[in-house]
């Protein structure tokens, strides 16, 4: 016998690629969320409407990572000091590396 | 003293004496004819000739001034002469005879009667007269015991015609000549008419009836106008005829009118009334207004009166008719608009309002309100009845009162809010109306300066608000207090819709979303307008990916804290599906190099097309059912757990997807879960009877889970806070739970639905309450 696919149409959801790797075994179903606004990475955050591309999330070389627009507004007030609210150290934007498997 | 006794009745009874005078005082035979003698004339004169002198002369002496006062100064002999003969040709015409008879010269009897009324015996003449009728009416009775007793056995409408064509001609022959003047017509008419109605038997106004009955609305006939005003009976049986009318008016409209709706009634019904009716009704009594004993002025008016009233009488009854109706009415809407109108027209002339709300009450009660009616069914006859309700009572009164007991039904039945969204987003709803206002909904304040302010209607209750939202959809969506609930439900239904679809095309949709943010307001809508911008983003990215990278895989992408929950089912796809998911990926990364595809694989459709050795097979296949099937392609004989592992997934789900393969007859059940592939057609041979012997784990599991299922869910959350708070501080109750749960982020139950939970946990034996308070089981 011989199957041959000859159109799919699939659904699924997208995920931030936050460097973890997540396989399906290991996905329980509970989501990372932002240290900042407590909520997940792939809602957006409390000043946004639009999840996605329109609420970015930004990495930190501290590896933390955090809604883009959470950290901007977490650095924009003087008592951050401009550091990482996690762990205190200065913030520093880490380069993304497309990992191509 | 005789002439005591005799003298008192000179004023009253002056003929007899005046006779005896003729006779006895003056010696003249200028009498030709001799008139019959009085029957007082003897008795009289014996007792004068016997009175002594002296007083026979006194008397003589009034008398003569009597007689001269009689005469008029004039020659006493011939006057009381000629005064003897007219008063004897007056009463020989004035008695009424068989009708056989011939008739007198009017012209003589005129004068003669001239005469008798110039001497001022007039009034006695008419008295005479008066007795005289009531003495003939046996005549009457003999003719009308006849046809009455023909009547009684022949039920023939043409008797009672002939009697009273009959009675007609004895009236008039009877009647004194119009050369006489008005007071005889008048005593005739007086007399005649109320010795007859004496003499009518009492089965007579039956026959009446009849008789109206079968020449209402004709009017050939109009002798019989003549007639029946002449015998004075429209008068008497006024109120016969107007029940007659009445009769005939319920008639037509029964014969016209139940069950049609689709056609104005009322102008035809008030056309036959004016054009039969009331013609038939003037015909009648404009003849007792141009009659000269009843000329009352202004007839038209009173005939008139009686048409409005009989106007009424249609208004009514078309009123009870189309109130006892008024559910089918609803059914029928909008085919049964002219129906309404006239409803609502005779609504307007009757008050009957306060009928037409418990009849319709008691109606929905019976028809509606019930376990065996659909929901779906009963919020659209909800829907029919706000637009016709609107259409009998614009401002909306009759609406609110109707509308309650549904609403409360409504509200107390699990899928109303799903039935009421699949309406709103689903195909073929008619419940979004492109022609309504689409005015946001709000809560209007009275406007306290508006000049054209009205009151509220006398019978709106207390609760009734004009300016409650008047749409068909905020009607609908103020049955429950909160939106968030069609909010959450739209979200459900919506999701379904949309994964559904396969060929892009979500106008419909869109517009929908677009119509209802008007209505739920935009920030109520906001996770709707995401997924269906995930819908848009996913298609033109595909449509990037596929440029690039052609692929048989198209992908809906969606972001999913914005949908509802999704069932996630594991499976591990096989084979070439694999591989097709991992292209898709790697080509997905390229385009977005910070996100990750997580598949739900049990979601969407794959296109299959299975080439075995004799045939060949296209389907569609649930994603389950191709990663089955796409097994049996490395594999001919599987078990089910064997499937069961390979797929990752719940043995139950595997079997489900497998009967699609082996109701196609590409797979057989050799024995019981035990598969083998069908390379080559084979016979049918019992197999439906091994299949049906283990039926099929029912797994109808939608793919987006409830409304209901969500909460049940969330409710698994709070159940372990109720745990905690019975185990550590001891039993509570269920208002203190409540309070305490309110302190659980996301909680927001009312204190019922907590007792509903209890009582379930409470039912399975996990809680035992106690004095209304709740303790665990341990």
């Amino acid at each position: 016998m011989k199957v041959t696919v000859k159109a799919w149409h699939a659904i699924a959801e997208w995920r931030w690629d936050t460097g973890q790797q997540s396989t399906p075994d290991t996905d329980d179903g509970e989501d990372d969320v932002c240290g900042i606004c407590r909520l997940p990475f792939e809602a957006c955050c409390p000043a946004c409407k639009v999840p996605g591309d329109d609420c970015p999330l930004i990495w930190g070389e501290c590896t933390h990572v955090f809604h883009m627009h959470c950290l901007l507004k977490w650095i924009s007030t003087p008592a951050s000091k401009a550091q990482c609210p996690m762990d205190r150290r200065p913030w520093v934007n880490a380069e993304r590396k497309v990992n191509l498997n | 003293m005789d002439v005591d006794a005799s003298s008192p009745r000179r004023p009253t009874a002056p003929r007899g004496l005046g006779f005896a005078e003729v006779h006895t005082l003056v010696d003249d035979d200028s009498t030709r004819e001799p008139a019959r003698t009085p029957v007082g004339f003897t008795v009289t004169s014996e007792r004068f000739t016997h009175c002594p002198p002296a007083f026979k002369h006194a008397v003589q002496e009034s008398w003569r001034d009597a007689v001269q006062q009689l005469n008029g100064g004039r020659q006493p002999v011939t006057i009381l002469n000629a005064f003897g003969k007219a008063w004897e040709i007056a009463t020989a015409y004035l008695t009424p005879k068989d009708i056989a008879l011939p008739q007198q010269d009017i012209a003589v009897v005129k004068a003669a009667v001239d005469y008798v009324a110039a001497a001022q015996m007039g009034p006695a003449l008419l008295k005479f007269y008066d007795e005289s009728l009531s003495r003939q009416i046996p005549f009457l009775e003999r003719e009308i015991d006849a046809y009455m007793a023909a009547w009684e056995s022949s039920r023939d409408v043409a008797t009672v015609r002939k009697l009273v064509a009959r009675l007609f001609e004895w009236g008039r022959a009877w009647a004194p000549a119009v050369e006489l003047g008005g007071a005889f017509d008048g005593i005739f008419y007086t007399t005649f008419k109320s010795n007859l109605h004496i003499a009518l038997p009492p089965s007579f106004p039956e026959a009446f009836v009849y008789l109206v009955q079968s020449t209402i609305g004709d009017l050939s006939d109009t002798d019989l106008f003549k007639e029946l005003h002449m015998l004075g009976m429209l008068d008497r049986y006024e109120a016969l005829v107007a029940s007659v009318v009445c009769e005939q008016i319920e008639r037509q409209i029964e014969t016209l009118c139940p069950g049609k709706w689709d056609e104005p009634r009322l102008p035809e019904l008030r056309h036959w009334l004016g054009d039969k009716v009331v013609a038939w009704l003037m015909e009648q009594y404009s003849r007792a207004g141009t009659s000269a004993s009843n000329s009352i002025p202004g007839h038209n008016v009173i005939v008139q009166e009686a048409a409005d009233r009989f106007d009424f009488h249609i208004c009514k009854t078309m009123c009870d008719l189309r109130t006892s109706e008024i559910f089918d009415m609803i059914v029928d809407y909008p085919d049964s608009m002219p129906a309404l109108l006239d409803l609502k027209e005779c609504m307007q002339r009757v008050d009957q309002r306060a009928h037409l709300v418990t009849t319709l009450r008691r109606l929905n009660k019976r028809r509606l309100l019930h376990p065996g009616a659909d929901t779906k069914d009963i919020l659209s006859q909800y829907v029919s009845t706000i637009k016709c309700l609107r259409v009998i009572d614009p401002p909306g009164v009759l609406l609110f009162k109707v509308a309650d007991p549904i609403r409360r039904y409504l509200r107390e039945r699990p899928d109303t809010i799903r039935t009421i969204v699949a309406g709103l987003v689903g195909e073929g709803s008619d419940l979004i109306d492109e022609t309504e206002a689409n005015a946001p909904m709000q809560t209007a304040v009275e406007d306290y300066s508006d000049p054209n302010w009205e009151p509220e209607p006398i019978d709106a209750g207390p609760d009734f608000r004009t300016n409650k939202p008047s749409d068909v959809i905020s009607t609908l969506v103020s049955i429950y207090d909160s939106k968030d609930l069609f909010v959450k439900e739209l979200q459900v239904l919506l999701a379904e819709r949309l994964l559904a679809i396969t060929d892009g095309n979500y106008e419909r949709e869109l517009r929908n979303i677009e119509i209802l943010k008007l209505r739920f307001g935009e920030s109520a809508l906001q996770v709707c307008e995401i997924m269906l911008k995930d819908m848009t983003d996913s298609k033109r990215l595909d449509q990037r990916i596929h440029s690039t990278n052609p692929s048989v895989l198209h992908s809906t992408v969606i972001s999913k804290h914005f949908w509802p929950a999704l069932n996630a089912r594991g499976i591990k796809m096989p084979g070439q599906l694999q591989e097709i998911l991992k292209a898709y990926e790697r080509s997905y990364i390229l385009q977005r190099p910070d996100k990750r595809l997580h598949w739900i694989p049990h979601l969407g459709t794959v296109k299959l097309e299975i080439q075995l050795k004799d045939r060949r097979h296209e389907v569609d296949a649930a994603p389950m059912e191709a990663a089955i099937i796409e097994l049996f392609s490395q594999k001919e004989t599987w078990t089910l757990d064997e499937l069961a592992t390979s797929l990752g997934s719940e043995a139950a789900v595997v079997r489900k997807a497998l009967s699609k393969w082996l109701d196609m007859r590409v797979v057989r059940e050799d024995s019981p879960h035990a598969y083998r592939l069908l390379e080559e057609a084979e016979e049918d041979d019992g197999q439906t009877g091994l299949r049906e012997a283990t039926p099929i784990a029912e797994d109808e599991r939608p793919a987006v889970i409830s409304l209901q299922q969500q909460q049940a869910e969330q409710m698994r959350v709070f159940w372990r806070f109720i745990q905690g708070m019975l185990t550590n501080v001891g039993p509570m109750s269920t208002e203190r739970i409540q309070g305490m749960l309110k302190l659980a982020p996301g909680y927001d139950r009312t204190v019922e639905q907590l007792a509903i939970f209890l009582d379930s946990a409470r039912r399975e034996g996990l809680v035992d309450a106690k004095d209304g308070v709740w303790k665990i089981v341990k």
